[in-house]
């Protein structure tokens, strides 16, 4: 389906069906929701780009109307464009600016991260941030790790297999959560696979969702012209972040009229890749047991790229993993949203339903594919969420994957 | 993308689901995708089997299941024909599975319930969900309307006036209306639902309510009580008010269907489904009459789904399921002929007696839910196609939709349970 026909408005048949589902307009009345901000004012924004309503900046960019939706509209392309729209023209509070730029606090964080990780747990620091920039003191922030995945990784020695695989960390797992990083070279070199890794730009999610779209494109561009010169040489590229993934391939694409096509056949989430291994026969199956019952979040980005969960038939295949579907829709974080400090009650009210599926289901561990998804999860219920990659890794059999 | 599954169901409507409901159970790998959410979202949330007599279409059929057995005699070529065999038992499994999952649906011995909407008419209905499943009204004692200052679209005056107007209360019956106030704004249904899950929220409702209660009364309201199939909020109400409450059927988005939805689709990830929304399959691959691949669309990426068994639970025009220009209707992925007939597609009226010939179009299949072309020979022997992708019904008017894609849907699930390996 060509993105022009899924932002065209009048396959909108009013049938509600996406604000029944959208999990902001679920639980607060000040915003206006999917239909009335993507296709209803749309028709109005192709005269006046102008009549954006407020509230718009109220969307996660969760993108689960674009998934409901019976005729295809993409609602949360509509949305994002309005956000861009109005924030060119009102600009961007300055908090907005900092969280957007989860690739600068990350390299800023890299002068001292053990200070940083003190500093953003002081409370008093909390509050004067939430005061002075409308950080919410109550959401807690993400660690920075003592290293980042870039300085830690070390190129396995391996047999050669004569597969090619780059892989596109993300600022998250880069700056915040390294060992999934770690744990998919581990994966990878359990199966006689060498990963390379590069320096790559913010995939641009957070600018996007910030509305500061000019920004995005040109990293988008950068991103794109680098992706493309590895699957030139043969490469797959592998992914670990939901978020990323879809960026690079579905927003790129619909928001910047950028073409992601080389990216379809070649560029994959890691379970998605050791799916296609193990029908290949390819795949390394000798786990070791894991007694253990983990709940399973489903991030809304895994969602929105409609390939199902391709980490659930991998993870069978470890003798003595329970799996249980949390199913319990969205986290309510959505990247930056829920740092914000008028937003953060909201995300808390989307969150109450996983709160409740982890205390039916009784689970002390949870899993999920999103870094941000994972903080969400600690910070709602107590319990130690990993990425499906570390208790993967923990089944290959070295290292210590699950201890926080 | 490469998949591979025993079942591949194409549609998360009710069909779609009651088929990977009973093909998982069977011990099947299944996979379910679809474009987007199904109608059963937008409907009641009730089951309509069979509303009319077939005669006198003015009167509310007794007993849908002999009426059934009626219709298939004099049309052989209704959908119901083709899943008789069937019928009774989908109900059952239906309800076992709403049972299972803590939402269950009632009969109204054998009959149809006759449960009043928002606008207070009264619409025949097979099976209803607890929360909507008021009896006799002429045995009620009392009934208070009560509306929510909040929520558009929901107006008791007028429910009261036409359920006065409709003669089916005794005549002493008291018939009361009432607004509440759920703490200000202005309110979707599922915004006022989610609202009503805090208990305080409800405690103030019922301190709103109780000075107007008198003995014996039920309460009407809109159908707003709990956000989730699981969801407590008719039942507690129910209980500090010390008389029943239900719910009434609305335009859509009303949350009894979607509550079904949902729970439903709880239903089959439980039991290993592979649930892929946001999906399109945009063609097939078909040689000797049999589907070897099924070609989708995720995100723009392009993914290809092998299966033994494809259900094609796409619907009709609504979702896609059927694609149209001026004269002329095809099947969305296999291009299955769909006769138009010469008639003009819509009738005059919108809410014409005689229904829409665009409703009555689709698929003609065997009774092995096979489509198969003019002459009755098989088309495709590893598709079935399932709800309202089936030609020859006219649900709006018959009050069948739903029955319908509870019973194609749960045999064509059993029959791809029973492909061999
Ligand atoms: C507004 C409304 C109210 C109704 N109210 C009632 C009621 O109260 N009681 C009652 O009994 N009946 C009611 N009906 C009728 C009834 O809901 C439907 O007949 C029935 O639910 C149809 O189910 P289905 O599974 O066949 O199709 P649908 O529910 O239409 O589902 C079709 C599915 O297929 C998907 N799909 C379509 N094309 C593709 C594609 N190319 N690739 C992937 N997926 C695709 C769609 O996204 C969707 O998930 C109502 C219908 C409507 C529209
Ligand atoms: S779900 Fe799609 S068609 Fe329905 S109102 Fe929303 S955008 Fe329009
Ligand atoms: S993207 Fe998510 S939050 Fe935004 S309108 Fe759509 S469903 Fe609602």
């Amino acid at each position: 389906m060509s993105s022009d026909y899924r932002l065209a408005l009048d396959n909108c048949i009013k049938c509600s069906i996406c604000v029944s589902h959208c999990p902001v307009a679920r639980v607060t009345d000040q915003f206006a929701g999917p239909k009335q901000n993507g296709p209803d004012l749309e028709r109005f924004r192709l005269e006046e780009p102008a009549a954006v309503h407020p509230s718009v900046g109220y969307c996660t960019n969760c993108k689960g109307c674009d998934v409901v939706c019976p005729s295809g509209v993409a609602v949360s392309a509509m949305n994002c464009r309005a956000r861009g729209e109005y924030v060119s023209m009102h600009g961007a509070p300055l908090r907005d600016k900092i969280l957007a730029r989860v690739d600068r606090m990350g390299r800023a964080a890299r002068l001292a991260p053990s200070l940083v990780n003190r500093l953003a747990g002081l409370r008093p620091l909390r509050l004067l941030a939430e005061k002075m920039l409308g950080i919410s003191a109550a959401m807690i922030m993400p660690r920075y790790a003592q290293k980042t995945f870039l300085e830690l990784y070390k190129p396995q020695n391996v047999g050669d297999t004569g597969r090619k695989v780059l892989y596109y960390p993300g600022c998250y797992v880069n700056y915040n959560a390294p060992e999934v990083g770690l744990a998919l070279a581990e994966v990878l070199a359990h199966n006689n696979i060498r990963v390379e890794v590069e320096q790559f730009d913010c995939c641009g999610l957070p600018l996007i969702a910030n509305g500061l779209l000019d920004t995005a494109r040109d990293q988008a561009k950068k991103n794109l012209a680098k992706l493309q010169g590895y699957i030139n040489r043969g490469y797959d590229i592998v992914t670990t972040c939901p978020s990323c993934h879809l960026t690079l391939r579905q927003e790129y694409r619909e928001l910047f009229q950028l073409n992601t096509d080389p990216l379809h056949e070649k560029m994959l989430d890691v379970f998605e890749y050791l799916s296609v291994l193990l029908q290949q026969g390819k795949l390394v199956t000798r786990f070791e047991e894991l007694p253990l019952q983990v709940g399973y979040h489903r991030p809304c980005h895994l969602k929105a790229a409609g390939c199902g969960v391709p980490s659930r038939e991998i993870l069978q295949l470890i003798p003595g993993l329970r799996v249980a579907d949390l199913d319990a829709g969205c986290c309510g974080l959505a990247g930056t949203y829920g740092f914000k400090k008028e937003k953060y009650a909201i995300s808390q009210a989307i969150g109450r339903n996983v709160f409740n599926a982890v205390k039916e289901l009784g689970v002390r561990q949870a899993i999920s594919e999103c870094g941000m998804c994972q903080l969400q999860i600690h910070h709602l219920t107590g319990v130690a969420v990993y990425h499906p990659l570390q208790v993967l890794a923990q089944a290959c059999g070295h290292g210590k994957w699950l201890a926080k | 993308m490469n998949k591979y599954t025993d079942v591949l169901i194409i549609g998360a409507g009710l069909s779609g689901l009651m088929a990977a409901a009973k093909a998982a159970e069977q011990g099947k790998k299944v996979m379910l995708v679809a474009k987007g959410m199904g109608a059963v979202g937008l409907s009641s949330g009730c089951i309509d089997l069979w509303g009319y007599n077939l005669e006198d279409p003015n009167q509310v059929c007794q007993d849908p299941l002999a009426e059934i057995a009626r219709l298939c005699a004099v049309n052989p070529q209704h959908p119901y024909a083709r899943v008789r065999d069937v019928l009774e038992e989908s109900l059952l499994f239906f309800r076992r599975v709403c049972q299972e999952n803590g939402y269950p649906y009632l009969d109204h011995r054998g009959g149809n319930w006759l449960l009043p909407t928002a606008l207070g008419t009264l619409r025949p209905t097979y099976l209803a969900p607890a929360s909507m499943a008021l009896g006799d009204l002429q045995q009620v004692r009392g009934v208070l309307v009560v509306g929510f200052r909040e929520l558009k679209d929901f107006y008791p005056d007028v429910l009261a006036a036409n359920l006065k107007k409709s003669g089916v209360l005794q005549a002493n019956c008291p018939l009361n209306t009432l607004m509440v106030c759920a703490g200000g704004g202005e309110l979707t249904p599922n915004t006022l639902a989610h609202r009503l899950e805090n208990p305080v929220v409800v405690d103030r409702i019922v301190d709103q309510i109780k000075p107007h209660l008198l003995p014996g009364a039920v309460l009407l309201l809109p159908p707003v009580l709990g956000e989730r199939w699981d969801s407590q909020v008719a039942k507690n109400l129910a209980e500090k008010l010390g008389h029943p409450v239900y719910e009434v059927a609305n335009i859509p988005p009303a949350l009894p269907g979607q509550r079904l939805q949902q729970m439903l689709l709880h239903h089959v990830k439980g039991r290993g489904v592979e649930v892929v929304i946001g999906c399109t399959v945009n063609g097939a691959r078909v040689a000797d009459k049999r589907c070897t691949e099924v070609l989708a669309t995720g995100a723009g990426k392009p993914i290809k789904i092998s299966a033994k068994t494809v259900i094609l639970a796409t619907g009709s025009f609504l979702g896609g399921g059927l694609e149209s220009k001026p004269g002329k209707a095809w099947e969305s992925i296999f291009r299955l002929p769909v006769e138009t007939g010469h008639e003009k597609w819509s009738a005059r009226d919108f809410l014409s007696m005689a229904g829409h010939l665009f409703n009555q179009m689709g698929i003609k299949v065997n009774e092995h839910l096979r489509p198969v072309d003019k002459t009755g020979e098989v088309i495709i022997e590893n598709v079935m196609v399932t709800g309202a992708n089936l030609a020859g019904c006219n649900h709006p008017i018959e009050k069948c939709g739903n029955g319908v894609a509870v019973a194609s849907g749960y045999k064509a699930g059993k029959l791809a349970g029973e492909v061999g390996e």
